[in-house]
Parts: structure tokens; sequence; C-alpha cells
């Protein structure tokens, strides 16, 4: 029971991060970036480059070269497609659709880009893998570690969102984007700043993520589109405290069918979502 | 509800596609028959994925769902048969029985999603293709304890014509039902769906029929295109390609009439063909960039892009 209890933890708070990327992209600009998934594995393959391929850096000081380089390929992306994409966009319903499709070319891209390069073959940077135990329980140190790093990340955010002027904008611009504009916030800068906040996220979680797991394809970034859509879809749009409640609860339904059948893993996961918005169509959380 | 107006020349352009098409086994190399066998698949899946998704604007990311049920009922029916656990059945009625299958499948799962929207609903659909995808993988691995279906061979002419076959069904009950009140109930919809309900729409009904019928489309060509394999297991046949490709395809033709997804399929399906063959490593970052390109510069696909060149001209000519 504590096993459980300690390692859907664990497992929560990393899915939690992978989600507030996804819901801080979606929540200002409304682009739905289903390469958010690709996003996480070009980060893991950023620390695998720096930690094992070259330099042999520490992973963690990887993890910081890689958060800065998937943010500003995620910059690159906002302003080269998305941006574009609003522009010519009329309404909410089109955009959705055709950054949805956008995305979904950059899926492509991204992954068969690192496939090229990087071959299919599973990878992995293990680090701190001794393993301590927790109440009585063993768990691999890294997976505590980065349980840990993603809760302070996730703190931070939450403080900047709130209390800094640049968070109060971002704020602003998820919940009246025309009013933002009109009391003086250059809503583009907001958009950019968004975007790459939740690459550099996502980069950060795919390097925690490379230190646990050894089996580390271009492949895995789609499951974790889905992880975050789903948790996002429970929490509500826009809303941090929705985003970290699913992150948890997607968390702690994932650890225990990863124990007791893993094959089932993603369906429960659905069957939740399904049964959530069925009663609530807006999310557990949406308005 | 049924009164169909067709123009006399699509009558005639329509035969005569259909003799060259039902002919084509006789006139063509093996791979040529087997490229077009697939562009008349995708073209099946694009009408039929239009029909609903395309008119109502609820973009359906599931498709791969029905598809693989189609031909995984298909596959497992011919295949206990085969082996004389169930009576052999002729192979349209094996088909039409995995059509029904699907279509009370998606008449639950229209009901239960009756009120979800937008972004949601694109999301949720994608889930139940990957539940359906997990979920009969499940069930061959811990419990019936096989890996896969194995289907008796068929030829490559009889393939060729249950497709055809398959892709005219499709055509013809999309398009009987496009152009009738259903369809324009469906298309309300997609215009405002609260302004359909005041005007008097039952959308609920039509949203419900719609997304079922659709979906029965789909398993249709999934039951159909199943005799193509020997062996079939479930990584392939509720591959997502299933799901997004005909909305892409669809995308890059524009919405509105049949002639966006025949446009989309039939170029994108030819274009996939030529690069898998020339660029075997780079196709799908091509691909993608492509995509990604065709969403920036024609937005509106390619119907959109002649109709805005037809604007400009006739602007020209009243000046």
């Amino acid at each position: 029971m504590l096993d459980i209890i300690v390692g859907g933890a664990i497992l929560g708070a990393l899915f939690s991060l992978i989600a507030l990327g996804l819901n801080l992209q979606y929540g200002v600009t409304k682009i739905l970036n289903v390469a958010h998934g690709e996003f996480v594995m070009l980060g893991a393959y950023m620390t695998y480059l720096f930690s094992s391929l070259v330099l042999g850096l520490n992973p963690f000081v990887s993890l910081l070269i890689s958060a800065l380089l998937v943010s500003i390929v995620g910059l690159v992306a906002q302003t080269a497609i998305f941006r574009r994409i609003v522009n010519i966009s009329q309404s909410a319903g089109e955009l959705e659709f055709r950054s949805l499709l956008a995305s979904f070319g950059l899926v492509f891209v991204i992954q068969n880009v690192v496939r090229l390069t990087f071959g299919a073959t599973p990878i992995g940077v293990p680090y701190l893998y001794e393993t301590v135990s927790l109440l009585g329980e063993k768990f691999q140190l890294n997976m505590i570690v980065s349980a840990i790093v993603s809760v302070v990340i996730a703190l931070i955010m939450y403080f900047v969102l709130r209390f800094t002027r640049i968070g109060q904008a971002m704020r602003a611009a998820v919940e009246e984007p025309t009013g933002a504009q009109l009391v003086g916030i250059n809503i583009g800068r907001v958009h950019m700043l968004s975007f790459s906040i939740g690459a550099l996220l996502s980069a950060v979680a795919g390097s925690l993520l490379i230190m646990i797991y050894t089996n580390i394809t271009p492949y895995i970034g789609p499951e974790y589109t889905f992880i975050a859509l789903s948790i996002i879809v429970l929490g509500g749009v826009g809303n941090y405290v929705g985003c970290m409640a699913g992150g948890f609860l997607i968390g702690y339904i994932t650890y225990v069918l990863l124990k007791w059948e893993p094959l089932l893993r993603l369906v429960v996961v659905y069957m939740v979502l399904i049964i959530i918005l069925v009663i609530r169509p807006k999310g557990l959380f949406g308005r | 509800m049924f009164d169909v107006k067709v123009k006399p020349i699509e009558i005639a352009l329509s035969i005569l596609a259909i003799i060259v098409l039902a002919l084509a086994p006789f006139l063509l190399h093996e791979y040529y028959l087997s490229v077009l066998r697939m562009i008349l698949l995708w073209l099946a899946l694009s009408l039929s994925w239009h029909f609903f998704s395309g008119l109502t604007k609820y973009v359906s990311l599931g498709s791969a769902a029905f598809f693989g049920l189609g031909l995984y009922v298909t596959a497992k029916y011919l295949e206990q048969s085969m082996r004389g656990n169930l009576a052999p059945l002729p192979l349209p009625l094996v088909v039409l029985l995995a059509c029904v299958v699907n279509f009370v499948i998606a008449l639950v799962i229209g009901l239960a999603t009756l009120r979800i929207r937008g972004i949601y609903f694109a999301i949720l659909t994608f889930g139940i293709a990957v539940m359906a995808n997990m979920g009969v993988q499940f069930w061959e691995i811990r419990i019936t304890g096989t890996r896969g279906t194995y289907l008796p061979l068929f030829d490559a002419k009889t393939v060729y014509y249950s497709v055809l076959l398959a892709a005219l069904v499709v055509l013809l009950v999309t398009t009987i039902l496009r152009r009738s009140k259903f369809g324009l109930a469906l298309r309300v919809i997609g215009e405002c769906e609260d302004t359909a309900v005041h005007v008097g729409v039952d959308a609920s009904k039509y949203k419900i029929l719609g997304f079922a019928i659709s979906a029965t489309l789909i398993s249709l060509m999934g039951g159909c295109f199943s005799i193509r394999f020997s062996y079939i297991e479930p990584t392939s046949a509720f591959s997502s390609d299933y799901s997004l490709l005909p909305a892409i395809m669809t995308m890059l033709g524009g919405t509105g009439s049949a002639y966006g997804p025949l446009l989309g399929a039939i170029v994108l399906s030819l274009l996939q063909e030529y690069l898998r063959v020339a660029f075997a490593h780079h196709f799908l970052i091509i691909l993608g960039v492509l995509l990604i390109l065709i969403v920036l510069f024609m937005p509106d696909g390619i119907l959109g892009l002649l109709r805005g060149r037809r604007a400009i001209l006739r602007r020209r000519g009243q000046v």
C-alpha cells in the first residue's frame, strides 16, 4: 500500500511536469501542440548527446543545456509555424484544426530527424540508479530525485505565474486574450515566451526520464503527448491546480497498472478520461 | 428526405470512371494495380471521414478504431471458419457482420460523447483508437494466448475488386446522404450548432447517426481490405495512420464537397508512394514538412486555392 502511495506520487510528479508545459502552451496560445511528446523525446536525446556521446557531462549539466536548446527549438517552431497559423485563422475551431495538423507534421519531422541522427535502438543515461528504501519499499534514487526536481519546478512555475508581471500577463492572456491586448500586454511576446517555456519544461522532463529508463527510443513521444493531453482534459485547460491534480491521478492509475497489468495502462487512463468527460464535458476543474 | 440532385455530367463521369476502374486489373501491371488499390482505399476512408468530421467540424481522430475493428472482426471470422470453429459464410456476409458490430459500437460511442465538443472530441476519439488497439492486444496476449490472426489467401484481383466495390458503396452512400436533408443538417451543425438547434434541427440525432454511418463505412473498408493480408496483428490493424491520414487528406483537398477528399486522397497517396520509393529514409520528414507547408500556405486546401483563383478572375471580369 505504501509503495503505491510513494510510487504513484513519483510518477504523478513527472507527469504533472510534462502536462504543465503543454497546459501553458495550449492555455495561452490556444495552439494544440501534439508534438509536445516529441519535445520530451528531443530533450532526452540532447541529454544523451552531451552525457554519453560527446563531452561526457554530468546528466544534470546536460539537462540544463538540453532545456536551453529545446526551448530554442520551441521558439523557432512558434515563430515560424504557429504564429502564422494564428494570423491566418479566423475562428477558434479553424485555429485548433490547423495547429493540430501542423503539429502532426512537426511530429513526423522531429521523430525522424532524431531517428536518422541517433538510430532507433533503445538508449538510456542511467544516473543515480542505486536503490534506496523509502517507507519500507525500495525505489531507485533517480526516481525520487526527479520527483523532487519536478515538484520544485512546478512550485517555481506557480510562483512565476502567480506573482511576477510576466506571469500575470500570461494568466491574462489565458482568461481574456482581447482584454489583455487592450491593457497593453504584448501578446506576441507572451505567446513566444509561453511556447518556449513549455518546450523547456518538456525537455527537463525528457532529461529526467532518460536518467530513469533505459528504453528510450525516438518513438516514445506520442505516449507522453496523450498522457499530457488526458491530464489537461482532466484538470481543465489553463488550470494550474487541476493540472497538478490530474497529473497525480494519472500517475497513480499508471503506477497501479504497471504493477498489475501493464498492457491495460493506456486503456484505463482513457477509460477514466471518457467517464470524466461524459459526466463533465469541460474536465474535472473546467468552467 | 432523399431527393438528391445529380448533374448529368457527374453521372456520365462516374460511369466512365467505374468502367475504367473495373477494367484496370486486366490492363495494369501488378504493382500499379496495388497502387490503384491503395488510392481507392484512402479515397474511400477520406470520403467517410469527411462525411461526418468535414461537415460537422467535429474532428474525429478515431478512424483507426473502426478500420481496425472492421478488419479484425472479418479476419477473425475467416480464421475461425477456416479452422471449423464457426460456420463458413461468404465474404460479403462476414464484412456485413463486421459493419453491424461497428455500427452498434459507434452508436454507443456517439451517445456517450454527445456533449463533448471541439478539441476534447478529437482527443477522446484518438483515445478510443488507442483503447481498441490495446484492448485487442490484451485480449490476444492474456486471454486467447495467441498473437495475431492468420487469413486464407486471396488473389490480387479479388482483393482489388473487393476494395473497389467497397469504395463505390462509400461514394454512393456519402454522396446521397450529403446531398440530402441529412447532409444539410450536418452542415448546419458544422456552421453553428446552437443555430441548428434553434431552427429545429435535431442535432443529437444527426450527430449520432452521422458518426455511426461514417464509422460503419470506415469499418466496411477495413473488412474489405483485410483479405489483402495473410497475417495481421493489432499494431498494424489499428495503426494511427488510419486515423490521421484521412483527416490530413481531406484537409489537403478542402472540405464541403466530395471533390476535396477525392483530390486530397489521390494527391497525397501518390505523393506518399513516390516519396517512399524515391527517398526511403527521408520520406516521413518530407511528408511532415509538406504537411506544415500545406497548413501555412493553402489552409483551405486545393479546393480553397481553386475557389480563391476563381473569385479573383470573377472580380477582374466585373471590373
